[in-house]
């Protein structure tokens, strides 16, 4: 089965919002939680970028909408979520994706000062803006379930965050954090059904494009490294781990991080 | 009354003036993360992180040779009811591993040690278990000793890694 061209009801009725859905791994995510029916929210810093990728959803038959966010500030993180509630009646699926300031650095360098920020506020802060306001609605999701389905909170992590970075140093203990996160909400929601989980992707990203354009050998040099010997799809292989974590069939599954990488990172 | 990272520091023994030991320093007052106020984060998480990235930049800029981070198990476990202690504790551990990659070519170790929460004034009662099994050894536990050999000239080879002390719970 091609999973591309799959389109399903593994997610309908069910309401989501992925942030930094306007491109990349957000952009992949959104558009295969829309594939199998999910009502999706696409909260991008932009409507120029968000919109479009809205409007390719809606017009393979799925139900999508922009809504303008910015994550580094708790209020729209909170309107966000309100205006979903609101239009939909319902959140279910919360995915932070979204993240900004992971640019080459030293660790001793003072000018990373204003890059740590950024990605403190993104990643981490975002992490905790995006539970406290979703998390009544999880619970609610949770209340309403069958028995397998539920709340469920996925942060987006990456492998840098297990095993640490040498050119962008602190991009991996800002995402180590996401982890630990993940595993203590599940352990503070998993009494009330709700599951957090996490998702370590390497795909292509337009980051790693621009990184591509700038150094032609790192595309074969990581190809080279990676078992699978490819990048990731974004919608296909990294969207398709999203939407087992979002749907009933990872029921039993929290605390958790999937690697999704083509079998580069082995660390686990 | 002295914060817990004090009572750890103190318990370390002296070490050679080319190491450093940088002890994590969390709260033990439990926060559900839907209570987390934009204050508490800055609290909770952001102060004491941005304190370990200026402690380990200090290190650094001050010539140290062996570099050692301190910093409370439940980064790897989770904690319920400590979301951000626990983020603080894992960014610790693993801003370890990148200053271990970046530093390594200069001649510069830096590794972590993972204590058990107990030693932070952590109840696992509240935090939840770090183990399906129970902890193997009943006596207390000190990281004074694995301190002082990755601090020595013997543990020069070792860097970017987690020793963990806390009696044989994680494994």
């Amino acid at each position: 089965m091609d999973v591309t061209t799959h389109t399903g009801t593994r997610l309908q009725d069910r309401v989501a919002i992925v942030t930094g859905a306007g491109q990349g791994v957000g952009e992949g995510i959104a558009r295969r939680l829309g594939e199998e029916g999910a009502t999706v929210i696409l909260a991008a810093r932009r409507a120029e970028t968000g919109e479009p990728v809205a409007e390719t959803i809606r017009a393979a038959g799925g139900i999508a909408e922009c809504i303008v966010t910015d994550v580094a500030k708790g209020d729209s993180v909170q309107q966000c979520v309100d205006e979903t509630v609101r239009r939909h009646g319902r959140l279910d699926i919360m995915v932070h994706n979204a993240f900004s300031g992971a640019v080459p650095h030293l660790l001793h360098e003072a000018t990373m000062e204003k890059n740590w920020k950024l990605m403190s506020k993104t990643g981490v802060w975002a992490c905790f803006f995006c539970a406290r306001a979703a998390y009544p609605h999880l619970q609610e999701s949770s209340r309403r379930g069958t028995g397998l389905g539920g709340g469920r909170l996925i942060l987006i992590t990456s492998p840098s965050g297990v095993e640490g970075s040498a050119n962008i140093a602190l991009y991996s203990p800002a995402k180590a954090a996401e982890r630990a996160i993940a595993k203590s909400l599940a352990r503070e929601w998993g009494p009330e059904g709700i599951t957090v989980n996490c998702i370590a992707p390497v795909a292509g990203s337009p980051a790693l494009a621009i990184a591509f354009e700038r150094n032609p050998a790192l595309k074969d040099a990581i190809e080279a490294r990676t078992p699978l010997g490819r990048v990731g799809d974004i919608t296909k292989d990294i969207g398709s781990v999203a939407l087992f974590l979002a749907s009933d069939d990872s029921s039993y599954v929290t605390g958790q991080t999937i690697v999704c990488d083509g079998g580069s990172f082995l660390g686990l | 009354m002295p914060s817990h990272a004090t009572t750890i520091n103190s318990q370390l023994g002296d070490v050679p003036s080319q190491a450093r030991v940088i002890v994590v320093d969390i709260s033990d007052i439990p926060s559900l993360a839907v209570d987390l106020t934009d204050d508490k984060i800055q609290e909770l998480w952001e102060q004491p992180i941005q304190k370990v990235i200026t402690e380990l930049q200090d290190a650094h800029s001050s010539g140290c040779k062996r570099i050692v981070v301190v910093t409370p198990l439940i980064g790897m476990s989770g904690a319920a009811g400590y979301s951000a202690q626990a983020a603080v504790a894992e960014a610790a551990r693993i801003v370890v591993k990148s200053a271990a990659r970046q530093w390594g070519k200069d001649g510069i170790v830096v590794n972590a040690v993972a204590l058990e929460s107990a030693a932070y004034g952590i109840d696992e009662s509240v935090a939840g278990p770090v183990s399906i099994a129970p902890r193997a050894m009943t006596n207390e536990v000190s990281a004074k000793g694995i301190v002082q050999w990755l601090c020595s000239e013997a543990a020069g080879d070792v860097t970017g890694q987690t020793f963990i002390v806390d009696g044989g719970s994680w494994m």
